[in-house]
């Protein structure tokens, strides 16, 4: 089932004096519980893409779909409130609100969505439970390591069961034993939840990891390497 | 969650939100203590007024106030009486001859109003009979063969009565009420001297002492060594109803203090039956009637009910005989709300600032926040609960700061001898008891939440400004 569609999408900065075409006519489909890793060198439009994707920046031509409604038709506000329902964010850092606890960052976007407090109870020590932090739960994120907070990301972008999750270089600043552990977290989430996730990444255990790994070059799609179809 | 995260944002840097709220606490603080300090004035003022002064209603005759003309008189006051009685909420009423003339000693003279009264009857509407400074005599209850008279503690000032020397107990008295030591042995060279009158005493003090002891304490030592003469006459000049001179001495019964000098020197009281006597005038007819009603709000009510039964006279209550009472009592509430305002607006400006360090230090974390879906709704919220909470916070404690201070000092009052003749010269007392109500800190409390979110509009619409994606991205 197609969850994200991308139709000739471009991009252009600066469009009346030096243009630079950062994302340039690219059409993609993702299914439901992609594990997707979208690569390419600094430059590439990695990060223009998914902004592009995630509905914090507008195509300068083209379309793209998320469970076939067109991001482009949307005003603002109902964007934002798009972005609330149906996508997960995961970023390379400022993840989390420093003020509050795991659980409260985790239960955030529930009840801006208003969920009835049982089941954001629920569904956070589920999550929790998921990533391993139970014993976490009550901890501020200047007490937790930097792997730890990017797990509570993670847990915080699939706790309202979003279409996907876009992922900008979580990995970055890890150190390797945190960050295959966030790998695999996430990998075992996408597995349970069915939930879509797409990187955009320079990690090599990232690339190794997903089903799919999409190349980018000068905003152009030169590659799409599918290596296995979600089940 | 919103509320919960807000509040924990004031928290996030300790330091700077501390400062911002005692910045706030001592703004607060000082407005309600200086609203509680006016209050108290105007308190003091306006009971002063009403219950040694002016009542809080007064009848004469047709045009009588124009000229002060002592040959409009009330007469048939039985009538009159029976009238007032059919009118509820009025707990007392007296009559009184006036009469403009002069009050002078073998120093001087000077020109007063002369109330011919009947102390029993006064006794229901004002309390001069507090007001008698002790040792000098009594509110007309000794019986005596000779016509008594009871002037202000100013006007015995002025005609000599009241004198001044520095004796052994004066002494010991200045030094019991913690004058300094040094100090006393400078005035030890003035005893024995007796001074006539304030000025010459106020030339020996000034030339021993210094310019700060004077302003400290000249107050203190005058009210210890003033002094006068059992018994003292002056002679009171006035005009009799066939418009002769009349020269009249009077013993002094007593001398009172009401903390007004106009009032002191302008006013004399004798016994209504001396006055009536040595003028001719007829003792059933008089100037004025004064009364004294039971709920000061009822003042309007029972004005206009005088004024439809008694068409033929004329009737004031006490906002028309005195506007700058009324100004004070009516306006107050709007001058201490605007007061306020002021002193909010200045503190708003730390608040904004405040609020725009925060919202530029979070640049990231909104630009996240916008990006998992808080909308620009619930981002404004956010920043002004935040602006109010800081607010609120500095608010209630400098309100309950100023709240101890007047409950503090309102049982014992605060004491400004050294200003005291200055504030009695405007009727004024040098000793004001603080007070205020509930519904000032209601006022106060909705003025602060006010402050705090127009302080946070700004800040919280650069906020709304910010591009997500630019935002988050990370350098």
């Amino acid at each position: 089932m197609k969850v994200l569609e991308l139709i000739n999408v471009n991009k252009i900065y600066n469009e009346t004096e030096i243009q630079v075409h950062a994302v340039n006519n690219v059409a993609l489909e993702f299914r439901e519980a992609e594990f997707a890793a979208i690569v390419g060198p600094s430059g590439s439009g990695k990060t223009t893409l998914l902004n592009l994707i995630g509905g914090l920046d507008k195509p300068t031509s083209g379309e793209i779909r998320i469970d076939g409604t067109d991001l482009s038709k949307l005003k603002s506000s109902q964007l934002i409130d798009f972005r609330m329902r149906n996508i997960g964010f995961v970023f390379q850092a400022y993840n989390l609100i420093p003020v509050l606890t795991a659980k409260e960052n985790i239960e955030f976007v529930m009840s801006l969505q208003k969920w009835s407090r049982k089941d954001r109870d629920a569904r956070t020590f589920e999550l929790l439970k998921a990533i391993g932090l139970s014993d976490r739960a009550n901890s501020r994120p200047s007490k937790m390591s930097g792997g730890q907070q990017q797990r509570v990301a993670v847990a915080r972008a699939l706790a309202s069961r979003p279409k996907f999750v876009l992922a900008d270089e979580p990995t970055a600043n890890l150190d390797s034993k945190s960050a295959t552990t966030l790998l695999e977290i996430m990998e075992k989430l996408n597995h349970e939840e069915k939930i879509t996730f797409i990187f955009s990444t320079h990690d090599a255990r990232v690339v190794k990891m997903a089903h799919r790994v999409i190349t980018l070059e000068d905003g152009r799609v030169i590659s799409d390497d599918i290596r296995e179809l979600p089940e | 969650m919103i509320w919960k995260t807000a509040w924990k944002n004031v928290w996030r840097n300790r330091v700077r939100s501390l400062v911002v709220i005692v910045s706030v606490t001592i703004g607060i603080f000082a407005g309600v203590f200086s609203v509680a300090f006016m209050n108290g004035m105007i308190a003091q003022r306006v009971n002063s007024a009403l219950n040694e002064e002016i009542s809080h209603i007064q009848i004469s005759g047709k045009n009588y106030r124009l000229n002060n003309d002592p040959e409009i008189l009330i007469t048939g006051p039985d009538k009159i009486v029976r009238q007032i009685n059919e009118i509820p909420g009025i707990s007392g009423m007296a009559e009184r001859t006036i009469i403009n003339g002069m009050a002078g000693t073998a120093a001087k003279s000077t020109g007063v109003q002369i109330i011919g009264i009947d102390p029993v009857m006064e006794k229901k509407i004002f309390t001069l009979d507090k007001t008698i400074m002790p040792g000098t005599g009594d509110y007309f209850e000794k019986e005596s063969k000779y016509n008594l008279v009871l002037i202000g503690q100013d006007l015995a000032k002025e005609l000599n009565i009241i004198r001044y020397s520095i004796t052994s107990t004066v002494l010991e008295s200045l030094g019991k009420k913690k004058i300094p030591g040094s100090m006393i042995e400078k005035l030890t060279p003035l005893s024995g001297i007796r001074f006539t009158n304030e000025k010459k005493f106020n030339k020996s003090i000034n030339s021993i002492l210094s310019r700060k002891e004077i302003k400290r304490y000249s107050y203190e030592i005058k009210n210890e060594a003033w002094s006068f003469r059992e018994g003292s006459r002056l002679t009171l000049t006035f005009l009799d109803k066939d418009n002769n001179q009349i020269e009249a001495v009077f013993r002094l019964a007593g001398i009172y203090d009401v903390k007004n000098s106009m009032f002191e020197k302008s006013t004399v009281f004798v016994k209504d039956t001396d006055l009536k006597h040595l003028t001719g005038l007829n003792k059933d007819s008089f100037h004025q009637i004064i009364l004294r009603i039971n709920d000061i709000k009822q003042t309007e009510k029972i004005t206009t009910e005088l004024r439809e039964k008694m068409p033929e006279l004329d009737i004031m209550n006490w906002k028309e005989i005195s506007p700058d009472l009324a100004m004070m009592t009516d306006y107050v509430h709007q001058i201490y709300a605007f007061f306020m305002l002021i002193i909010l607006a200045a503190l708003a400006f730390g608040i904004i600032n405040t609020m725009l360090m925060v919202v530029l230090e979070r640049t990231k974390e909104l630009g996240m926040l916008t990006a998992i879906g808080m909308n620009k709704k619930k981002v404004f919220s956010m920043i002004m609960l935040e602006s109010v909470f800081l607010s609120l916070l500095g608010g209630l404690t400098g309100m309950f700061a100023g709240w101890i201070v007047v409950v503090l000092t309102a049982k014992n009052g605060i004491n400004f001898l050294r200003y005291a003749e200055g504030m009695e010269a405007f009727g004024y007392s040098a000793h004001i008891f603080p007070e205020i109500s509930a519904e000032f800190f209601i006022i106060v409390t909705f003025l602060i939440i006010l402050t705090g979110i127009v302080s946070s509009v700004y800040p919280a619409l650069k906020a709304l400004k910010l591009d997500p994606a630019e935002a988050i991205r990370t350098e």
